[in-house]
């Protein structure tokens, strides 16, 4: 199933390319005969499923980022969704938002209470910046979101904490549906939270009131774990990866899950016979990767006689990071941010319904 | 009426009557005039009498014992509640009451049968707001004025000096028992402009002061849809019901008096809260399916926008208040709600606004991608109601609107890549016969390739369903295309642009490709059928839009169905089928000759083949032959069948066999025929119709049965040589237009 979307025609570029032009409508002269709801194809465009990316290079994040709000960001695991873009989203407006976010979710916690905004509540809620993470100058700059909570019987000096945190990301967005989109919006397609459902769920009932977007869950399928293992075990010989475990799920009855871990060593050497040696040393190709995925799973049949392919590929999981088949992921390397969130990005603007 | 209501009450009341215009006063002089006359006329009419009693008596007048106050209250209350009181008299006696000039016991006797006639006169009500702030009237009296001016409020005459002293009014709020119907006024007064910071706060002061009260929350939510970034507010699902009723007290008489009136005034007692609040009881697994709600948007940072007025369209209930204020609407926080709203999408239609749309678009989009495409909610999703719900919705949209939406489009072309073909099937079949003008470049890949896999691999019904589907989608194609033809005048060259970003010659080749392609579906699915006369009348519809192409929608093309189509259609054993046919040709033949006149004139190179001519030429002789002049199965026509083959079946005379005689569709009618033209006769000869006049009445007879579209056929395609003397057959014209 999703294999099929994503190979997929996604005519979206022309919806937002192809309006309709202004003069035709300055000249209409009655309301009756518009069709200006329907952008009406010309070239549909693919978007296209990357065949190819490059290597992923160790690159020290902090010297772009403020090391302090990087920190934020590795080590945790975080629950991934696509937004639509944002209408009408400003960064210079990010207190303004702060304080009417808390107040909404003050007042959609008490239900029938009205709430003044910007007076002090139970919740702090802090929108920032995260400078430095956006790669093209079209990438919008991630927000990086967090709500404190006041312990109620706590003393006055005490730290807030932190009971949910979240940002909103683009990295290395594709540059033509960047482009296609009006200055109004600003896409910021992956959403990364971490804490409990029914905040997640109220922040994003606010961002959909407020910004006239929808939030939709992001998996990772399996060909995307695929590149994520591949990604991580080239990094071996900058920093151990310590392990490389995948996790199938094969559908017997009941349903039996297959857990695999590889040596790091043998990991990475298999992976570097895969490397073609043609490809230029900074590209990476989907056939290297399947034939890698192949390979692992081709050794397991010998001792086994269990065909992985069968079944679904679920979670993988180095040092660098883990990521889960449900849309979870953890990056726990600092140096790989990037080509981690581009590839999420991709999967985002996947998702993205024009 | 109003006006002159107001003038005898300007003369009886001195305080006012400011209120008339300058013009209006000039313009009025006349009636004035004519109005002092009839008053002199009437100096006797008690009530006018005891009016100007109410209006001149002093304070302090004792009322106990007091006969003439009591005959001339019981003159007004009389009058007041069986006709309704008039403006001026209203403005008089509610001075009367709320000024305390007789005490508290007149002033409440005296509301109680304050029943408008036709309108209240704003200024009485601002006047009687003055004295409830400078004289001691007793609480429960007060109440009674704000249930009375609640219950009056659609008659009063119009609110902009009221909406002048909210500020007076608001103060009132904080008194315990006005508090309620405090709220229920300001919010009827409330306009973006009077939400304030500081009103915010008293309320909110109060509210922690009396708790959640309902009309609080009530006013507050107002306050939240002019100033979200003022107040934050979730409803609780049990306080969506509005505000109570404070009529008790007149609407008997009320309803009386408007009875007796007929009157034009609605006085729509009943204000319940317009802003439908979404339900939270919806498990989250739909969310997506959601229409939001109508909320207005938080998005006003510049200080400009926030002292325009605006209109949000929560509270756009009525077409002629979308009208009256048009420009100054604003459009809601969630595109997606309007899809709830007619009125809403009336608007959109008007708005030609690029975001408003994307934003619509991608709600929608969304919406549908999650519902059939990811599947994110569970298994099994789909064929849940609220699916049901949000498709019906979209095509009412979409019919309304008259035009797909992009990213229906979108959506539609993924899903028939994986739709089984019966999920919601008349609802995608409906979406999808609106998508626009597809480019003939893609049109193969986008709609023709899944669409040919979901044909051949379904039943029947699907099979006529997608002729359907495709029949409609190209009568809205065709449809936009006269539209804007006829926008652009009649200059319809091959290089004007139609609104669809798509050259004329570029429609034509969809159009084409989509003509073609139901050509070619329907010549195979009849053969898979066995010429099924249900999926038969589907495709006789779609090529009866076909036949038309030229003269209907001003589309130089013409296309004619192919021999899989015609064939069928013409050897079919219902006669309907074959009158259709008939019906088709006609048309044919009509856009035919009148596209080669118009080429003949205009010296212009129409797009019309000469291939197409002959294959019409080809249809129509071989169909007059075949009908008319009982000739078949010879040498050179279309079907052609060895001779020793036809003389093995035994078929006697086997070229008569598909004549109008004959052919299985009609042969009943014949023997019918028969019956009646030669009653006695014991033996059958079907071939004595043929002679004579028996042909002529046959044929009559034939046309009365309700075979119109035969009927034109022959009138209009075969030339009778033969004169009232001779008897032979006519003959087919078999050249009607010459290529």
């Amino acid at each position: 199933m999703e294999e099929r979307n994503s190979t997929e025609e996604t005519p979206r570029n022309n919806a937002l390319a192809q309006r309709r032009s202004k003069s035709y409508r300055q000249s209409m002269r009655s309301c009756v005969e518009a069709t200006h709801l329907a952008y009406t194809s010309g070239l549909l465009t693919a978007l296209r499923i990357p065949r190819s990316r490059k290597a992923p290079k160790s690159c020290d994040i902090t010297k772009q980022v403020d090391p302090d709000q990087v920190a934020l960001l590795v080590k945790k695991e975080w629950q991934l969704s696509y937004v639509t873009p944002l209408y009408q989203f400003r960064h210079t407006q990010l207190k303004s938002y702060s304080k009417q976010l808390s107040a909404f979710i003050v007042s959609e916690k008490q239900q029938g209470l009205a709430i003044e905004v910007g007076q002090e509540l139970g919740f702090k809620v802090n929108f920032s910046v995260v400078l430095g993470l956006a790669e093209t100058d079209k990438d919008a700059e991630t927000v990086f979101i967090q709500i404190l909570s006041k312990q109620a019987f706590s003393a006055k000096d005490d730290a807030q904490k932190v009971v949910w945190s979240g940002w909103l990301t683009c990295v290395n967005g594709d540059l033509d549906y960047l482009r296609s989109l009006p200055l109004e919006f600003v896409s910021l397609p992956l959403f990364c939270t971490r804490g409990p459902e029914s905040l997640t769920v109220l922040v994003k009932s606010w961002f959909e009131k407020t910004f006239d977007c929808c939030f939709g869950p992001l998996g990772i399928n399996s060909t995307n774990l695929q590149w994520l293992a591949s990604l991580w075990t080239g990094c071996h010989p900058t920093i151990n990866i310590q392990y490389l475990k995948l996790v199938w799920t094969l559908p017997t009855l009941p349903p039996m899950d297959v857990t695999y871990t590889v040596h790091p060593q043998d990991a990475w050497e298999l992976w570097d016979s895969m490397r073609q040696v043609d490809t230029t040393e900074d590209s990476i190709s989907i056939d290297e990767v399947t034939g890698f995925i192949k390979g692992l799973q081709s050794h397991f049949f010998r001792h086994f006689r269990i065909d992985l392919s069968a079944g679904s590929l679920m979670q993988i999981s180095t040092a660098l990071g883990s990521s889960h088949h449900s849309g979870k992921i953890k990056i726990a390397s600092p140096n790989y941010i990037p080509t981690i969130l581009q590839l999420l990005t991709e999967c985002a603007l996947l998702k993205m319904p024009i | 009426m109003a006006k002159a209501a107001n003038l005898s009450k300007s003369d009886l009341d001195s305080s006012s009557g400011s209120d008339l215009s300058v013009s209006s006063r000039t313009s009025n002089r006349s009636l004035r005039v004519v109005e002092k006359e009839r008053r002199k006329n009437e100096a006797g009419d008690p009530f006018l009498l005891a009016l100007k009693y109410f209006s001149e008596v002093e304070a302090g007048t004792p009322c106990i014992g007091n006969d003439v106050l009591e005959r001339n209250l019981v003159q007004v209350e009389r009058v007041g509640l069986s006709r309704g009181l008039p403006p001026e008299a209203i403005s008089v006696m509610l001075d009367y009451a709320m000024s305390l000039r007789m005490g508290g016991m007149m002033c409440v006797r005296v509301l109680k049968f304050l029943i408008p006639a036709t309108m209240v006169p704003q200024e009485a009500v601002v006047r009687a707001v003055a004295w409830l702030c400078v004289s001691k009237i007793a609480i429960s009296t007060q109440v009674l004025f704000l249930r009375w001016v609640l219950t009056v409020f659609d008659m009063i005459d119009s609110k902009d000096n009221l909406r002048a002293i909210y500020g007076f009014i608001f103060h009132f709020v904080t008194e315990e028992n006005l508090s309620p119907y405090i709220c229920h006024l300001l919010y009827l007064l409330t306009r973006r402009e009077s939400v304030r910071p500081f009103r915010v706060r008293k309320l909110l002061d109060l509210q922690t002061k009396m708790g959640r009260q309902p009309f609080l929350l009530l006013l507050l939510s107002l306050y939240k849809v002019f100033c979200p970034e003022l107040v934050a507010l979730a409803l609780p699902s049990r306080m969506r019901s509005g505000f109570k009723n404070h009529n008790s007290t007149w609407k008997a008489a009320l309803s009386a008096v408007q009875k007796r009136n007929n009157s034009q005034v609605s006085s729509d007692i009943s204000l319940t809260l317009g802003v439908k609040h979404k339900t939270n009881s919806r498990k989250r697994k739909y969310h997506h399916l959601e229409v939001p709600s109508l909320s207005s948007s938080v998005q006003r940072n510049s200080p400009f926008s926030s002292s325009r007025k605006v209109f949000p369209l929560e509270q756009l209930h009525t077409f002629p208040q979308l009208l009256d204020n048009l420009h100054r609407i604003e459009l809601p926080s969630q595109m997606g709600s309007l899809l709830g709203s007619s009125l809403a999408l009336c608007y959109l239609d008007y708005v030609q606004d690029d975001s408003a749309f994307l934003r619509l678009n991608f709600w929608l989009g969304h919406a549908l991608h999650e519902e059939f495409l990811f599947c994110s909610g569970d298994g099994s999703s789909g064929s849940s109601s609220g699916a049901l719900h949000l498709l019906n919705r979209l095509l009412s949209t979409q019919h309304f609107l008259q035009e797909g939406f992009s990213s229906t489009e979108g959506f539609l072309y993924k899903f028939l890549n994986v739709w089984d073909g019966s999920l919601l099937r008349p609802q995608i079949l409906g979406l999808l016969s609106g998508i626009p003008v597809v480019p003939s470049s893609c049109i193969n890949q986008l709609l023709f390739e899944p669409l040919v896999q979901l044909f051949f691999t379904s039943t029947l019904f699907f099979k006529c369903s997608v002729i359907d589907c495709l029949n409609n989608m190209l009568l809205k194609w065709l449809t936009w295309h006269s539209v804007y033809a006829l926008e652009d005048g009649l200059d319809i060259s091959f290089h004007s642009h139609t609104p669809m970003n798509m050259t004329l010659s570029g429609f034509m080749d969809s159009v084409v490709e989509l003509v073609r392609f139901v050509g070619r579906l329907s010549a195979v699915g009849l053969q898979l059928e066995g010429c099924h006369s249900l999926l038969l009348s589907f495709i006789l519809d779609f090529y009866e839009t076909v036949c038309d192409m030229f003269l209907k929608y001003g589309l130089p093309l013409v296309v004619m169905p192919p021999v899989g189509v015609f064939y069928p259609a013409l050897f079919a054993t219902d006669p309907v089928s074959l009158d259709r046919l008939g019906y088709i040709m006609y048309r044919y033949k009509k856009n035919l000759t009148s596209a080669k006149c118009q080429q003949q004139e205009t010296k212009q190179a129409f797009h019309i083949s000469r291939q197409t001519y002959r294959e019409f030429n080809h249809y129509l002789s071989f169909m007059v032959s075949c009908l008319w002049n009982s000739k078949m199965f010879l040498p050179g026509m279309a079907i052609e069948v060895d001779q020793e083959l036809l003389s093995l079946s035994k078929v006697a005379e086997p070229w008569t066999s598909f004549d109008l005689i004959h052919h299985p569709a009609f042969l009943g009618y014949a023997l019918d025929f028969h019956h009646k033209c030669w009653p006695e006769r014991k033996e059958m000869d079907l071939n004595s119709i043929k002679a004579g006049k028996q042909w002529d009445w046959y044929l009559e007879f034939l046309f009365s049965q309700g075979f119109q579209g035969l009927q034109q056929f022959v009138q209009s395609s075969i030339t009778r040589r033969s004169a009232a003397g001779t008897n032979d057959q006519g003959q087919g014209d078999r050249q009607p237009t010459n290529s």
